[in-house]
Formats: C-alpha cells, structure tokens, sequence
C-alpha cells in the first residue's frame, strides 16, 4: 500500500448525537483511509444514517469532531468551513427522494452546476454517469414514472455527478431486487477502481462483505467492531460452510441430516450445538458451522466425497462468517439478506 | 469517446471545479433560480390560465352589458377597477400555488437529504423565493397587459396611473409569498401549505377584520395583511374619505347601527406596513427553515 493510501480522508472522533435522552449515536471513532471502501453495518435503527448525517451536516452533532482532509490537510468540519470540506464528498442519504417532475438529466445538470463541476463538460459528464448506471436511456424522462430501483440509480448517480473523491452511500442496495443489487455492488467497486474512497452502509451483511476493504460495525448507537473481514474473521469463534449436492435429499431430511452428522461432527472442532447443520429447501443448501479452520474445511469436504456425496458447491461465505460475528458482537439475529 | 471524456470518466486527470466561496454561491443562486422556473413550469402556465380565464369572464360580462344597452363608464379608472374586483382572490391563489411547496416539499418528500449537502438552505431559499416571486410577478404583468390593452381598445388610451397599481400589486403578492413561505416552514405538507394559506388569507383575516368592525373600535386594520389589497385599485383615484360608513339593522333596535369600514390605507402606510409584514415573515419563515431536520434521523 502507497503513502497516499495510508492517508486518513476522513476521521470521526467521539461521536455523539442525543434525542432528547436517547443515544442514536455514542461516542463513535472511525478513519476513512484514501481509495478504501469501509461499510458500515448495523440493523436498522443503529445510528448509520444519522452518522452519515452528521458527516453531511444535516445534523449537528451533541459532541465529537469530524475531520476531513482537504487540500492534504485534515481540518475540522464546522459551519463555517462545511462548503469548502464537503465539496469533494458525494452523499446520499436514504432513500432519495426527488421532484417528480424533472427529468434526470435536468436535476443532475443542477447538481453539478451546484457543486462547481464546468459547465462545458456537464452533458458529457451526465451522459457517462448515466451509461455507468444503465440509465442513461431514461435521461430525459419525468422521474416521476421512475421504479424505486430506478430512483434508487439516479440518487447513486446524484451522488457522484460532481465527480467526488470520496462518496457516502446510505443503503444504496435497500429496495432493489438481486440483480439491481448486483449492479450496484459492480459499480460500487468500478468506483473503488477509479480511485474513489467510499463509505458505504447497510443492514445487508452480504452486500458489505462482497465490497468492503474494512467494516465498522454498529449497534444501538456504539461502534462495536471495526476492522478488515480477516481480522474479523478472527474473532468470530466460528465460521460457516455452505454446500450443495447434486442430488439433493428427496424428502426425510432429518435421516439425511443424523446420517451427515455421524462422520461430519468430529471434523467440525466445535461443539454441537442446536441446529449446527441445517438445509435450507428453498435453494437447496446446507449450512454447518465449524470452527473457521481451513483445514477442517478440507476435512469436511473430503469425507463427503469420500461418502460418495456428489458436491455441485462448496464454499465459506464472506457474508456467513459476518453474519456470526455480527450475531456475537450484538446479539442481533435477524440482519437480512445473508445468504441462505 | 474521446480521449479527453476518458480521462473525466476514470477520474486520471483532476477537472476543474468552481471553488467553494462568494462567487460559487451566487451561481448557486442563480443555478437555483433556472432549476426552479423549469420546475414549476406547469404552476406557472396554470395560473396563467386562470388570470386569462378571469380575464375572459370579465370581458363577456362587459360585452354582455353593452349588448343590453350599458354605456362604458365615462372614466377609464373605472372601468380599470371593474377588472380588479377579484384580484385580491387571483392574487391569493396564484400565490400559494408558486409558494406552498417552497420550503414543506424538502421535508415532505426528504428532498433536503439530496439538496442540502450541496447547497445551503439559505442560498436555497434566496433562489427560490426569488425565482417563484418572478413567475408570479410575470403572471400579474400579463394580467395587467390584457387590461391595458382592452381599456386602450375601449378608450384609446392607457392611464398612467394603471401601472402605478402594478407596483402596489407586485408588493402586496410579495407580503403574501411572504406569509405563505411562512406557513410553508410550519407545514408538514405543500398542499396542506396551500390550503392553509388560502383559509387565513381569505377567511381568517377578513373574519378578523369584520369582527373589528363590528365591535366599533375605531382604528384602521392595519395589521391585517389583506387590507393593503385595497390600495391596488384605490391608489389610482384615493377615496376621500378612505372609509365609508355602513349601516345595520338590529332586529330589535329603533335606529340602526353604522360601522365604519375601512378602503384603503395611505402609500406610506401601505409601503411601510407590507415592508414590515414583508419583513417579520421572511425573517421566521428563515429562522425556522434552517432550524428544521427532516423526520427521519
């Protein structure tokens, strides 16, 4: 990694934000470091949008500081200075919400104008955000007649139409369907190629797993965790082996399950618990926990061959091993989104 | 794609940018006011409509008149008036269609989540208010125009003192765009916004106003906001008095009862107390923007 990599972009100190006598955010720390995406999960109502709020100005923080480096230097963010500091950020808060009666290309046209981008370039620059996003048939038509995926784009686009450096994006992937997440995340590291710094949040473990660099985790308010998914991965006791068979049990699952358990149970180095090994119907998967070592991993997919099991896939989800860290670390269950 | 657009697209060589500063936050300005014409294009051709339907009835009204026998008042002033007789109400309308969604729509819709970040709520509010005031503004000129032009085809000629009542009409609209930017920043919704404003303006402030009469007290209504509408007709020929007398019948009184009603207040007073309304409105309708959070935190 490159000095200009190590830099600090932006650093949250000690974080606070209070309704009334509720914390939505406590003494929070974070650093945001040059060309990094840092995803920022938590369930809903953990305090990762008034966070990002905070860091856009839109609310003002009980306590802490904000810092955010412009012109190589870290300064803090006040109302004085928040025009100057924000100018390389791109936002987007929540689900974006836009006049029905524009056009794309009218409302990103007045972005831009907003944050200083040349004049002489906006239509080329409108023209390649949109072709980046899939958009850019759409680009003159009301966005009122816009599917929530669509409006959920053209925030995106929003959001870096100024060309930023760094980007914060609040649940970018919420209200899409499979594939339109999966456009999001291509271009979310498209932009992580392009050199952009980017600060993403989601209750979606997998969608942080498949993009983030580091991932802070929050809940009720505090940063609970915050760190590269293998530093991560090392603190959760135990992992998660997702597999497939080629010929799926046709019924009885429980006998198929005792009879896995007989020879998978001592390779897993963990103790059994309730439900350590489930099949998920739906899409025809097995889930086992393990403790997280490669070599059991080896271990376990021998066997099954070795019992003449016929594997079509097997492999250690990212999202798996966040999903029992998070589990851990907040107690929380019920994330959504991970992958069954 | 050229070389050139590559190089924007991968972001290899920085572009350009207007700096944060005095200079980018004028353009914002006016950047604003341009996004906002286009914005409430359809509001704008709207009340266009209405004012020439307004126009229209008018005018069949008057044509109706002639053809049962009416001769055309003998002073263009007064035929000038006749045009006038709804304008309060035009101005009313028009006004909280340009203004109700001014400021409620960012927190209605959570715009403001995409809008503040990039521009202040105070260079936000300059253009629109400027930008929606102007379209108003133009909506009265054409209003105006059509009268000017039916008095000159009627009468030959145009009095002067017509477009000194255009300026008492662009400053009673801007107190009532005021007011209603007002009632926009303590609204949850634009259209709750409009209709609220088009209660008080017509009702509350009149029933205020006739109550006051009722009661005898004799004083001039200056403090309510629609009372400066008189001066729109009455400033191109001032009554003298500015109030007349008007009489009521108890049911069980012998003599009736004459309550004073007030036309018009003086320009000065007129230019003083709208400026000060123009003032007091703004000024809150500011304060409290810029202390409102969206909803969802």
């Amino acid at each position: 990694m490159n000095k200009k990599n190590q830099e600090i972009l932006i650093q949250i100190k000690n974080l606070t934000k209070k309704f009334g006598d509720f914390y939505a955010v406590k003494g929070v720390n974070l650093e945001i470091k040059h060309g990094e995406i840092v995803g920022f999960l938590g369930p809903n109502g953990a305090g990762k949008t008034t966070t990002m709020k905070m860091m856009a100005y839109l609310l003002n923080p009980n306590e802490g500081e904000i810092w955010i480096r412009a012109n190589g230097e870290l300064k803090k963010l006040t109302r004085i200075n928040k025009d100057y500091l924000l100018d390389n950020i791109g936002f987007l808060i929540e689900i974006p919400a836009f006049y029905g009666k524009v056009t794309p290309k009218e409302i990103l046209k007045y972005f831009a104008k907003l944050k200083g981008y040349p004049r002489v370039r906006l239509d080329e620059r409108i023209d390649t955000v949109l072709n980046m996003l899939g958009m850019l048939k759409w680009k003159d038509k009301k966005i009122g007649t816009f599917s929530k995926g669509m409006r959920q784009k053209i925030g995106i686009a929003s959001a870096i139409i100024h060309d930023p450096d760094i980007i914060v994006l609040d649940e970018p992937q919420t209200g899409l369907d499979p594939g339109a997440r999966k456009e999001v995340r291509d271009f979310i590291l498209k932009l992580k190629k392009m050199g952009k710094t980017i600060f993403l949040s989601s209750h979606l473990l997998y969608e942080i797993s498949e993009v983030a660099d580091r991932i802070a985790i929050i809940n009720r308010g505090e940063l609970i965790a915050f760190d590269t998914l293998n530093n991560l991965e090392g603190k959760a006791k135990k992992s998660v082996i997702h597999f497939e068979l080629l010929n799926p049990p046709d019924g009885k699952v429980d006998d198929f399950i005792t009879q896995l358990k007989t020879f998978i149970a001592p390779l897993t180095g963990i103790a059994e618990e309730e439900n350590w090994i489930k099949y998920y119907d739906d899409n025809k998967v097995f889930q086992l926990f393990f403790n997280g070592n490669p070599k059991n991993q080896t271990d376990i997919l021998k066997v099954l061959l070795e019992n003449g099991y016929e594997i079509l896939e097997y492999s250690v989800p990212k999202a798996g091993l966040l999903e029992n860290l998070f589990i851990e670390l907040t107690g929380v269950n019920e994330i959504g989104g991970v992958y069954k | 794609m050229t070389l050139e657009s590559e190089e924007i697209k991968t972001g290899i060589i920085p572009i350009e940018k207007q700096r944060a500063g005095l200079k980018r936050n004028f353009t914002q300005i006016s950047d604003t006011i341009t996004f906002e014409f286009k914005k409430n294009l359809k509001n704008f051709f709207l009340v266009l409509l209405i004012f020439l339907g307004v126009f229209i009835l008018f005018l069949t009204i008057q044509e109706l008149q002639a053809l049962q026998g009416k001769e055309l008042p003998a002073d263009p002033i007064i035929f000038i008036k006749d045009y006038l007789a709804m304008f309060g109400f035009m101005l009313i309308i028009s006004t909280a269609l340009f203004g109700g969604s001014i400021i409620a729509e960012d927190f209605q819709k959570q715009t403001g989540n995409l809008l503040f970040p990039k521009i202040s709520k105070t260079r936000l509010l300059i253009g629109r208010v400027i930008s929606r005031y102007i379209l108003n503004a133009i909506c009265l000129f054409f209003y105006y125009v059509l009268i000017g032009a039916i008095t000159f085809i009627k009468y030959g000629e145009i009095p002067i003192v017509i477009w000194g009542s255009m300026g008492w009409a662009l400053l009673y609209t801007f107190s009532l765009f005021t007011f209603v930017t007002f009632m926009s920043s303590i609204m949850k919704s634009s259209t709750a916004t409009i209709i609220v404003s088009i209660l008080f303006l017509l009702i509350v402030f009149n029933l205020v106003s006739m109550i006051l009469t009722f009661t005898g007290l004799d004083f001039e209504p200056l403090f309510i906001l629609t009372y400066y509408e008189g001066i729109i007709a009455q400033s191109m020929a001032m009554p003298n008095p500015r109030y007349i007398y008007m009489d009521m019948q108890p049911p069980q009184a012998e003599e009736p009862i004459f309550y004073k009603n007030w036309l018009t207040p003086t320009g000065t007073a007129a230019f003083i107390g709208m400026v000060i309304y123009i003032g007091i409105f703004l000024t809150l309708a500011y304060f409290l923007y810029k202390r409102r959070q969206s909803k969802n935190v």
